[in-house]
């Protein structure tokens, strides 16, 4: 055997070797070393090429292409078998860092607002993009304020549909949210300001009834507009926006004429029943109606009161009990849960 | 107020439906709150004939009928009853047919026997409590008729809400005006019917001495009356019109007062002494009405009295002394017109609440006054005997009676309603009584006596409106008002940004309970009327309120709560009233619940304030926390008061354990509240820019007396440290092992940082040993 042709086969063997090691290599540090033994400084490649020394001049060139052919498959070899590796470790990392997604997620604290809060909010907001504008009134109020400007007579019937809480001094916590419209106008009255106003108060009320449908405290937004030639169309219109936009849907809307002394027309505001949308169920006795708000055209005495002229100006004025709006709204059965507090109702009801 | 539909009817001859009469009443301003249909509630019961007889083969006590019902076949029936014979009219449901009380007819075996419906008594058909044995009908009921036509059961009863402006509306003659005139139908007004007197019987002639208050007074008296109970079809209305029968006298005041709208009274003549006088009660006069109570009277009340004491406190009750009974003989009847005011002024004092008073305070229609006396005269003297004397009439009808006049103009009634008003429904208005001149743009209206509500324009405005109807109102929005666009209050959002969940209690408590945070200076506001003493006085804390809560919710298996609520608290202010809006936050219990990835903890004290403190943060408020060992309920050495600024805007604290163990709640509890009305306006932010070379953390660690706080050291190291200082805060808190008795270890991280540019290793340690030096000198401490 000529030395090419035993050179020849040496580099073959090496080259079957090298390659089944490659293959055989189980991680990326084994992989290496083996890239050092074959084809390093001191590698059996090189140990190889020592035997080329002994070929003849002519035939040098021949086995140095065969030795570069080699060197240019194995380093692709390694390469090709790096890729493969690095694959696997990288799915063990993965399946070692695979973690329980169905596991909960770390709690952030959440808090719930009160439906009656929610529900305010709400009723106010509608008021406010029409450009009726928030006032408050003080709790504890005079018989002025509460009843007298309010047309109601102290012998009035009228002061027995309202059980009021006294104080010692004849002071009283009000019945109602209307005296807030005493004391808005007035104060516009004594800023030397003219009607047109638009108010919407929303507060806390309070009367002697304490039993299942009632509560000694409980929430109501008055609104009133004040201007020349507002007319009961527009006390319609109002309260159908209103009512459309709290329930989210065109509701119709019924008014019944009744009696209140601050207003004359004075009515009583029906919506279609949102249970059965007015086909007749158990909630609206079957009438289809459920009554919601007391409304009306500003008495004139009431404008009297506060020193607005009645016969430049007129308004309507209506007042509606939150805690029945938001139950209607949400479903809610019954008055006491809104003053009973418990947690695990309010956060069901929260937002 | 129950009227049956027929007493309707008998004044004017209705055609249309019950639910037609329903929207008619509702469109006029009748509140209808139900109707009750005892003629429909019978349907499918007929009149049917019992044809043959025989016992049950196998049951002692039934029988087998064959009834008659208008059809081919007679029904077989298996009945219970054994009051019947063959030839007996009797009641009877068909199959299918669902009986007052719930039953539903089958067609049924009864013992092996076949059986197609059920003879009904009185009780199955809802007309008697019990009953024994089966109706038996009278012979000449028709077979095959309804049972409830045949027995002339009521169509239907209104039961009516009347507005307290109607009183003309209380009774089935004032209804009918409304729906005659509303419905174009004839209207059969009430007549005077005049009794021939008994010249030998003298009536009591009334002496008004308060005129204000009675304008006129008219009396009879009627001799030798047989009182029997009144007729069974009087007893019936009076049921059917939600009233109890009495006695066959009071019987018929009442009957006349649901049918014509006035109430009157009867006294037995041989009980009273003397003539009568209408007057005010004397000092400490009192008074037994028939209801039982005792009376203490005021010279506010006006009363009906003989020569000797009240005898009925007028318009609402009378008493019991001289009340008709069983034995009375002789009697004298009222009927007047008692001033509303004067009524419901003494009703509401004392608290009573009687037909006769419902009708006065409304105001009743002055000319039935004579009617239904005269009226109830006949009635009573064609039922039970007895010879009337002549009606003595004390003051005057026409005071009351006269007819206003309101002049006003179309064009204003038209403006208010925002809908035209046509001249055909002056007609209407006209049917109702009033009379009306229109020429052009001006009206003329002449208002019928018993309309006491009407008197201005804006009244017609509102007879106007209900005639047209609401309905036909259109809708249309009122011209929009540009102002200023004002800030929401988000008090209440921002506080529940953390888990805190808003809750909202009565404004009053128990006074007891006011003491736990509030010591007794005499300015709490206390209620003359409360619903209980647990809602006594104003409260001037949120925390019982939110203790309460706490309680009720832990009584419930919760295991923490973290609660936030807005609201008032009122007080005594030298002469005036001051009432605060508060927002006060509790927590107490567990925070949080054991989780996979974290061990649960229980609320704390910088829980708390940590949650007070974002809520200030958010409004770009900060504030100072001072210890404060004698705030009111709060354990020393736990609690502090807030300040921003200068003002002293809330607390905070640890609850003592004695007030916490009142509400029942045996774990550390957590209470805070800043009053909204003293907080200062936040200030908006300002820019200031990013800093752009790099800073250097420090972190030191002191050794200190227990009694230093942290907010001095912070002060002290921020005055050290000099204007390269960024942040300083406290990261690490210990005592116990490794640290002496009555010593405390704090760290302290601070920040340097230069705005232009980066800080060496000398430049932070120079401001490490000035901080060192300072800290050491001002505190004693040294560096661990």
């Amino acid at each position: 055997m000529s030395e090419l042709e035993s050179l020849n086969e040496q580099l073959d063997r090496l080259r079957e070797q090298a390659l089944q090691d490659f293959a055989a290599a189980a991680g990326l540090d084994e992989l290496e070393q083996l890239r050092v033994r074959y084809l390093g400084k001191k590698g059996k490649l090189t140990e190889v090429l020592k035997g080329v020394g002994r070929l003849a001049p002519e035939q040098r060139p021949l086995i140095g292409k065969v030795v570069n052919e080699i060197k240019q498959l194995l380093a692709e070899a390694l390469a090709g078998r790096e890729r493969e590796l690095q694959a696997v470790a990288e799915q063990q990392r993965i399946e070692a860092e695979r973690i329980d997604v169905t596991l909960p997620g770390r709690k952030l604290p959440q808090g719930a607002i009160h439906p009656v809060q929610q529900g305010l909010e709400e009723m106010t907001a509608i008021f406010r993009q029409l450009g009726f504008t928030v006032a408050e009134g003080p709790e504890i109020e005079d018989e002025f304020h509460n009843f007298d400007a309010l047309n109601i007579q102290p012998e009035h019937p009228a002061r027995a549909m309202h059980d009021t809480f006294f104080f010692a001094d004849g002071h009283l916590l009000r019945t109602h949210t209307s005296p807030v419209q005493i004391r808005a106008m007035q104060s516009l009255i004594k800023r030397g300001g003219t009607p047109p106003v638009a108010v919407v108060a929303p507060g806390r009320v309070y009367r002697c009834d304490y039993d299942m449908t009632h509560s000694p405290m409980f929430h109501q937004v008055e609104v009133f507009q004040v201007g020349r030639d507002i007319s009961m169309a527009h006390l319609k219109g109002v309260l159908k926006f209103f009512l459309s936009s709290y329930f989210g849907k065109a509701l119709p809307i019924r008014l019944r004429p009744s009696y209140f002394p601050f207003t004359e027309p004075s009515a009583e505001v029906d919506i279609g029943c949102v249970f059965c949308d007015g086909k007749g169920c158990r909630v609206c006795k079957q009438t289809g109606w459920l009554e919601v708000l007391g409304s009306g055209m500003i008495h004139p005495n009431v404008l009297q009161a506060v020193g607005i002229d009645h016969r430049e100006y007129s308004g309507f004025a209506f007042g509606l009990g939150v805690e029945r709006l938001v139950m209607l709204k949400h479903g809610i059965p019954d008055l006491r849960l809104f003053f009973e507090n418990d947690v695990r109702f309010l956060r069901r009801m929260g937002s | 107020m129950k009227i049956p539909f027929s007493w309707l009817k008998e004044h004017t001859p209705i055609k249309v439906s019950v639910d037609e009469v329903v929207d008619a009443l509702i469109r006029l301003g009748h509140e209808v709150e139900g109707v009750e249909t005892p003629r429909q509630d019978v349907q499918g019961v007929v009149v049917g004939k019992i044809v043959e007889k025989v016992p049950h083969p196998d049951a002692d006590r039934l029988s087998l009928l064959k009834v008659d019902i208008g059809k081919d076949e007679p029904l077989a029936i298996v009945c219970g009853a054994s009051n019947m014979d063959v030839g007996d009219k009797v009641p009877v449901a068909t199959v299918g047919t669902t009986l007052p009380g719930g039953m539903t007819i089958k067609k049924g075996k009864i013992r092996g026997e076949v059986s197609f419906g059920m003879c009904c008594s009185e009780a199955e058909l809802g007309l008697a409590e019990e009953a024994e044995g089966l109706l038996i009908l009278s012979a000449d009921a028709p077979v095959g008729m309804e049972v409830g036509e045949w027995l002339g059961l009521e169509e239907a009863v209104f039961d009516l809400s009347i507005t307290p402006n109607r009183g003309d509306c209380m009774s089935a003659h004032g209804l009918a005006r409304e729906l005659a005139a509303d419905m174009v139908l004839p209207m059969a007004h009430a007549k005077m019917i005049c009794l021939e007197d008994d010249a030998s019987v003298v009536s009591p002639r009334a002496e008004i001495i308060a005129r204000e208050d009675c304008p006129c007074y008219l009396s009879r008296r009627i001799e030798g009356v047989h009182v029997t109970a009144s007729p069974a079809w009087m007893q019936q209305g009076l049921l059917l019109a939600g009233m109890r029968p009495v006695n066959g006298i009071v019987d018929v005041l009442n009957y006349t007062m649901l049918y014509l709208g006035q109430p009157m009274h009867a006294f037995d003549a041989d009980k009273l002494q003397g003539d009568l006088q209408v007057r005010r009660a004397g000092p400490g006069e009192s008074f037994v009405a028939l209801d039982g109570r005792n009376l203490q009277l005021t010279d506010e009340d006006l009363v009906v009295a003989d020569a000797e004491h009240a005898v009925a406190l007028a318009g609402i009750m009378g008493s019991e002394d001289s009340a008709v009974n069983e034995n009375t003989v002789n009697i004298v009847l009222e009927s007047a017109y008692f001033r509303p005011a004067s009524v419901s002024r003494s009703r509401r004092y004392h608290g009573m609440v009687s037909e006769a008073s419902m009708r006065f305070e409304r105001g009743v229609d002055p000319a039935m006054v004579e009617i239904a006396l005269q009226q109830a005269s006949k009635i009573i003297v064609d039922l039970y005997g007895g010879r009337p004397g002549a009606v003595e009439r004390a003051g005057n009808i026409r005071q009351v009676n006269a007819r206003r006049t309101i002049h006003c103009r179309v064009s204003d009634i038209e403006a208010r309603l925002g809908i035209a008003i046509p001249e055909a429904v002056d007609q209407t208005l006209e049917r109702m009584g009033f009379s009306i001149h229109r020429q052009e743009d001006s009206l003329k209206v002449s208002v019928p006596a018993f309309r006491h509500d009407v008197a201005i324009a804006e009244d017609m405005a509102e007879e106007y409106a209900r005639i047209i109807g609401f309905d036909r109102i259109p809708e249309r929005m009122p011209p929009l008002l540009a102002k200023g666009v004002e800030p929401v209050d988000d008090s209440v959002r921002l506080a529940v940004a953390g888990d805190a969940v808003q809750v909202i209690t009565y404004a009053f408590i128990a006074a007891e309970e006011q003491r736990h945070f509030v010591s007794d200076d005499g300015r709490d506001l206390v209620l003359s009327n409360p619903i209980s003493e647990s809602m006594r006085v104003m409260r001037r804390s949120l925390w019982p309120g939110l203790l309460n809560v706490a309680k009720y919710n832990m009584n419930r298996q919760q295991a923490g709560v973290s609660l936030v609520e807005h609201g008032r608290i009122y007080e005594l202010a030298g002469e005036s009233r001051r009432e605060h809006n508060m927002l006060a936050w509790l927590m107490a219990g567990e925070k949080e619940a054991d989780q996979w990835y974290a061990r649960g903890r229980a609320a704390d004290f910088f829980d708390l304030k940590g949650a007070v403190d974002a809520w200030l943060a958010k409004r770009r408020l900060a504030a100072r926390w001072i210890a404060d060992d004698t705030l009111t309920g709060l354990q020393p050495g736990q609690a502090a008061r807030i300040m921003a600024g200068k003002n002293h805007v809330g607390m905070i604290g640890r609850v003592a354990r004695d007030v916490a163990e009142y509400y029942e709640l045996d774990m550390p509890v957590y209470v805070a509240a800043l009053d909204l009305d003293l907080l200062p306006q936040g200030r908006p932010a300002r820019y200031v820019p990013v800093a752009e070379f790099p800073g250097v953390q420090r972190d030191l660690v002191f050794l200190f007396d227990r009694n230093v706080i942290a907010e001095k050291v912070i002060r002290c190291v921020q005055q050290a440290a000099g204007r390269l200082l960024a942040d300083a805060y406290v990261f690490d808190v210990y005592h116990g092992q490794g640290v002496p008795e009555g010593k405390i270890s704090m760290g302290i991280r601070f920040t340097l940082q230069d705005a232009s540019r980066t800080l060496t290793q000398a430049d932070s340690d120079a401001v490490s040993e000035a901080i060192v030096a300072a800290v050491e000198q001002k505190f004693g401490a040294s560096l661990r």
